[in-house]
């Protein structure tokens, strides 16, 4: 999911970047300072969960889990996944520097949008329910974020429909995984914390 | 009292799910794996050959395209990578080669072959097959001249010379780059691989920074009050 450094053309690396700060910048402004230590421990899942790969032929995919940070955090996605991104740069060479705007962009729109989608869903009474959108912003967020890589390789050069073919099958697994994982951490955390996602948004 | 209790179950549910987390990458990080590319390209006369793969060991897959071209884009050529993520490419001129494999999913790998490493003509590459051949013989005359004690230092020096004369460059470079092959790639394996050490000090980050963004908020809403 991470691309390298010079896969892509420098417009969609600058124009990535740029997005990238804005989106960051509206994360801060709408950050809940209260609930600093629920973006840190996010974060970090992120940064862990890209560090589990299942082999999948000669390649291997890795949890991405930006749904479920989408569905708690929203914006404050985007910060926290430029920091966690960074540091898989810095300790296990991920993607690249100068990509770093189109991979925060890459994964935490998708997340915004999931937090948008699944609003209502998420806030619904039943833990149940609720759990069931939080599958679907799981999935989600993945197939949005892989048509979003096949979309920055596509725009420097490489066309959509074959990058497209390379990055979807690989993620269908995880759309699955992940999908179950944010069913369950969703359920969980209805149960046990639900001001966590019934905190009114800003 | 009842914020104390409430603080208390965050806590205990921050902690699950590091511990979730931690187990559970710490199970998987045998199969972790890098995404970097990595690979080289070496040329033994007017044979340029190359290898491309993943930096976790794996190579390319059997039949990718390595597209050859000089450094302003004019294409060469193209080679097809065989099992083992090797290729082979014939050099027509002495001129620069850019070799790009696309291995898919943004994986890109770009490798340069600078001119200098080529002989100078064709000429030259017979010419350093031949002196190897020499090469052959002068250590036979070096074991029959060994008993002649006098004679040994003179003709030492002169098959000195011709050693020096007939080891080009090119061949010393060739046996090098024979030899380092698998050590390099085992440093680039090395280099890429990650370890607990390193996730936790990741982790460690976060949180770091986290506490320190908290502090500055406090210090603000203190200087406020």
């Amino acid at each position: 999911m991470h691309i390298v450094d010079g896969a892509l053309s420098s417009p969609v690396l600058i124009t990535g970047a740029v997005l990238t700060v804005i989106g960051v910048f509206i994360g801060l402004k709408k950050m809940d300072y209260d609930h600093l230590p629920l973006v840190g421990v996010l974060a970090s899942v992120f940064f862990i969960a890209s560090y589990i790969h299942l082999p999948l032929g000669f390649s291997s995919v890795h949890l991405i889990m930006n749904g479920l940070l989408g569905i708690l955090l929203g914006w404050v996605a985007f910060p926290a996944l430029l920091v966690a991104l960074l540091l898989q740069v810095i300790f296990f060479g991920f993607g690249g520097l100068l990509v770093l705007g189109v991979n925060t962009l890459n994964i935490a729109l998708p997340a915004v949008i999931i937090y948008y989608l699944c609003y209502k869903g998420i806030r619904h009474e039943s833990a149940k329910v609720a759990a069931i959108w939080g599958a679907i912003g799981g999935a989600g967020a993945i197939i949005i974020t892989s048509l979003m890589v096949a979309f920055s390789l596509a725009l420097s050069g490489e066309s959509f429909v074959l990058a497209a073919k390379a990055v979807l099958p690989a993620h269908i697994p995880i759309m699955i995984i992940e999908g179950f994982v944010s069913y369950a951490a969703v359920y969980l955390i209805h149960t046990v914390k639900p001001e966590f996602i019934t905190k009114d948004a800003h | 009292m009842k914020q104390r209790i409430e603080l208390m179950k965050a806590n205990a549910l921050y902690t699950v799910l590091l511990f979730l987390f931690l187990s559970v990458s710490l199970g998987f990080s045998s199969l972790a794996n890098a995404h970097n590319v990595v690979g080289g390209v070496y040329a033994e006369g007017f044979t340029i050959e190359g290898e491309a793969g993943f930096s976790n060991g794996s190579m390319a897959n059997e039949g990718t395209v390595v597209k050859v071209s000089d450094t302003s884009g004019t294409p060469l050529g193209e080679a097809v990578t065989d099992d083992q993520g090797y290729f082979v490419f014939t050099a027509k001129k002495r001129i620069t080669h850019v070799f790009e494999i696309n291995m898919g999913a943004g994986h890109i790998l770009k490798m340069q072959l600078p001119a200098e490493e080529l002989p100078d003509s064709l000429d030259d590459v017979t010419a350093t097959t031949i002196s190897s051949n020499s090469v052959a013989s002068t250590s036979d005359i070096t074991q029959s001249s060994n008993n002649n004690g006098q004679v040994e230092d003179t003709n030492q020096a002169v098959i000195q010379n011709q050693i020096q004369n007939q080891i080009t460059p090119l061949m010393l470079e060739k046996a090098i780059a024979k030899q380092i092959k698998p050590l390099r790639r085992e440093i680039s394996a090395l280099k890429e691989k990650s370890g607990m050490r390193d996730i936790i000090g990741g982790i460690g980050y976060i949180f770091g920074l986290l506490g320190l963004v908290a502090f500055l908020r406090e210090r603000k809403l203190k200087a406020k009050q």
